[in-house]
């Protein structure tokens, strides 16, 4: 019998109360050892088999733990790895796999990372060049990806790879876990985003890398179905529904109602145009989309449990997202004018409006263009038909000959 | 549009969907563009034997709710509505009954809540004056309630009173010095005056009530005269929850029928669905469609529990689903081709309603101002 949510709650509370410190306490622990401590509890992945590590439950009693956590210091720079790695290497991995890492990723004492995009293609994933030759026991790995976020700090990537270029291009893909830290041929170097910040992207060169047959995910030539997979993981996990304590986190990290207008408001103010109607009215506009996408997200958290919604709904979340930020940005770029892109002295001054503008249209390119998400939305929540596709049936050797030549 | 209603609510839905279907096709409505009224009496008294105008009034007058949650209830057939941009004063007599359970006196009630929910009285609300006026989180109110000696006097204009050259109850906003005072105000009362108002919307007729020294028993205020500013609140949450839920059952109407007409129709050798012209923009209406579905059930759920928040989430919901609908149902008129803008075609309809709804109880734009102004009030920024 599954345990009741109210009771699950109060267990939940009871740990975090004695466990993890209140947001602006003073602490000494890192956010390894505080994941290592909710593991050990039992409350990390609630809903991963009790075998692989986790609480057997489900994501409802999740979600508790998680709205539980609020006003808490919880661990930073897991969900990635739990809540799209993990969740995805649960659905594929071989049970050799899941029994090794799973509880490793659980744990916090494993990172994961995705490989997917790579330099020549970002929204055609299918469109993959990196090359896993078989070469008796082993595989060899030959390419590079891109955009992958953390790979630095990584242990393991889920790399998307082409082991068939005669097979049409979605059917010739494999996905294979790659050790990063120490591995003869991997390379990493990190990009250097917009904002001048040293971002957490990277670019990875894999030079022959040898890899067991054992760190194969799914079977030969699934790798598709597997990218899919992990993709449905991560339009969850970024609008808050997934293993783990998502990607935020933590709840407070989410914004509270009130944050971001707030901001605006004070922003106006200061120049003294607090009173400005036209002001008011873009601060309200934020204030309104902020709170209708919480609104939103609890609707369809309650429609895939209820099984009113089935499937990537999650991408609608995903596609409002990834409009709001770039709209937030730009709002708050009208409320704090000047003073939002220029600033006394000749520091490099980091966080202003103008940055966050500058970062904002990274939400709407990561994890699926809000293009992309509009194609998941229209065809596969609608059912509406598919753009004919020209490569879709072509052997991918066919695919690189034409765009290479052109047509015959 | 609630995920999770109860059976019974389940049931209620079913058979307005039912009802309507056979007595408010868009065919019939269509005929009622020629009715001086817009409803039909035998319609709407059938409606309220099937519930209609019962979710606001405590039992023992002869309402009751299926969930224990009015507003709940109400939406279902307000949606339902919608759907089908059907005809009949469901909003305003519902607000009134609201109001009158609320702060109406032992005889107010009993004289009037159970006539009301068996739809043999027609009430409305009398809130708006010309202009459609706010300032701050309100609508402006220059009619003057003057209560002395027993008797209370009304003098001034309301404008955008739904139904109301049919209207049996007027129930009247009016100032009386700093508070706010509201009357019970029969029709045919000495110096009520009404001048019946045409619309966009196919089916609903509005007017604007004159009220020229007229004169009744102090017995006809409702609640506390210059007290009545919370009620009026409450009343406005109310009107925006049921206003904003009959605008998205209006919009998915709409939407559905757009969807379904992209996917048959072909130009160029394939459905125009799958164009990305198209299918990216059915992506967009869907998300703000849905999002406007939850933040009504949200807004609808703090109105119910009387919430300290609902003043700040039904200005949310008008302010959101108010501007989005209106750009989905126009867009579904785009997508629809030149058929989207003749008569015959039925998405005209819908647009109506929702321009209609949207101009009602404060514009989005009013309604983000009356937000910033919350805000502001609310903490300390």
């Amino acid at each position: 019998v599954t345990e009741d949510l109210i009771h699950f709650r109060s267990r939940a509370r009871a740990f975090i109360e004695a466990n993890l410190p209140r947001q602006g306490e003073e602490h000494q622990l890192t956010d390894h050892v505080i994941q290592a401590q909710i593991f050990d509890a039992g409350f990390a992945g609630i809903a991963f088999p009790a075998e692989y590590g986790g609480a057997g439950l489900t994501l409802d009693h999740q979600r508790v733990f998680y709205e539980e956590t609020d006003g808490h210091v919880t661990p930073q720079g897991f969900g990635v790895s739990i809540a799209m790695l993990g969740a995805t290497l649960l659905d594929f991995g071989s049970e050799e796999l899941k029994a090794r890492h799973l509880p490793n990723i659980l744990r916090g004492d494993e990172l994961w990372i995705q490989l997917l995009s790579e330099p020549n293609g970002g929204s055609d994933m299918a469109g993959a060049l990196t090359k896993l030759s078989r070469d008796g026991d082993t595989y060899v790995l030959t390419g590079s990806k891109m955009w992958s976020s953390g790979a630095r700090r990584a242990d393991f990537g889920m790399c998307l790879a082409r082991t068939d270029f005669e097979a049409p291009k979605h059917r010739g893909l494999s996905m294979v876990a790659v050790p990063l830290q120490g591995t003869p041929g991997v390379t990493i170097d990190t990009i250097l985003q917009s904002t001048s910040v040293p971002g957490d992207f990277c670019t990875e060169f894999f030079d022959d890398v040898v890899l067991p047959v054992a760190n194969l995910i799914g079977d030969e030539n699934q790798g598709w179905a597997v990218a899919q997979r992990l993709l449905f993981h991560e339009r969850n996990a970024t609008a808050g529904i997934s293993h783990g304590l998502g990607l935020m986190g933590s709840r407070s990290n989410e914004g509270s109602d009130h944050i971001a207008s707030g901001a605006l408001f004070r922003g106006a103010r200061r120049r003294g145009l607090g009173g400005d109607p036209v002001l008011r009215q873009r601060i309200a506009e934020s204030h309104v989309e902020h709170v209708v996408s919480m609104a939103a997200r609890t609707r369809i958290m309650t429609g895939l449990q209820t099984g009113a919604f089935e499937g990537q709904w999650g991408s609608l979340l995903k596609l409002h997202i990834g409009e709001n930020s770039p709209r937030h940005a730009k709002a708050a770029l009208s409320v704090w004018g000047p003073d939002g892109v220029i600033w006394e002295g000749n520091e490099l001054v980091s966080g202003s409006v103008g940055e966050q503008f500058l970062g904002s249209r990274g939400i709407s390119i990561a994890g699926g263009t809000n293009e992309m998400q509009r194609n998941i939305v229209a065809e596969r929540l609608l059912g509406l038909p598919r753009e004919p596709s020209i490569d879709r049936d072509l052997p991918f050797s066919e695919v690189l000959r034409l765009r290479r030549h052109g047509p015959a | 549009m609630n995920l999770q209603l109860t059976g019974e609510q389940e049931e209620f839905r079913l058979t307005a969907r039912k009802f309507l279907e056979a007595e408010a096709p868009l065919s019939a409505v269509r005929e009622l563009f020629e009715d001086a009224n817009g409803f039909d009496s035998a319609f709407w008294s059938q409606a309220a034997d099937l519930g209609w105008t019962s979710a606001f009034v405590p039992e023992q007058y002869g309402g009751g709710t299926l969930s224990g949650r009015s507003g709940s209830d109400a939406v279902i057939i307000a949606e339902e509505m919608g759907r089908v941009v059907a005809p009949g004063p469901f909003l305003p007599s519902n607000v009134v009954a609201t109001a009158v359970a609320a702060a109406g006196s032992v005889d107010q009630k009993t004289e009037l809540l159970p006539r009301i929910a068996a739809g043999s009285t027609v009430a409305t609300w009398a809130l708006a004056e010309p202009g459609g006026v706010w300032s701050q989180t309100e609508p402006d109110i220059q009619a003057v309630a003057d209560v002395t000696s027993g008797r209370v006097v009304l003098t001034g204009t309301k404008s955008y009173v739904e139904s109301a050259a049919v209207a049996d109850l007027f129930l009247v906003t009016a100032r009386t010095g700093e508070g706010l005072t509201q009357v019970l105000v029969p029709a045919g009362a000495p110096g009520l005056k009404v001048l019946p108002c045409r619309s966009l919307d196919i089916t609903r007729r509005f007017g604007s009530v004159s009220l020229d020294g007229v004169s009744l028993p102090e017995s006809a205020v409702l609640g506390t005269a210059a007290g009545a500013g919370p009620m009026v609140e409450r009343q406005l949450q109310v009107a925006l929850a049921l206003q904003c839920a009959e605008t998205v059952g209006a919009c998915d109407s709409a939407f559905t029928s757009t969807v379904d007409f992209a996917r048959d129709r072909y130009a160029f050798g394939r459905p125009i669905a799958s164009f990305q012209a198209i299918k990216h923009r059915i992506a967009d209406m869907l998300q703000w469609l849905e999002f406007s579905k939850a933040i009504v059930d949200t807004a609808t759920e703090a109105v119910d529990e009387e919430r300290s928040d609902a003043g700040e989430l039904v200005s949310i919901a008008k302010a959101y689903a108010g501007d989005r609908c209106l750009d989905i149902v126009d867009d579904c008129v785009q997508i629809s081709g030149g058929i989207g803008v003749t008569w015959e075609h039925d998405v005209h309809l819908f647009s109506r309603r929702i321009a209609v709804n949207r101009a009602l109880f404060g514009s989005p734009d009013q309604h983000r101002e009356r937000l910033c102004c919350l805000l502001e009030r609310n903490e300390s920024l």
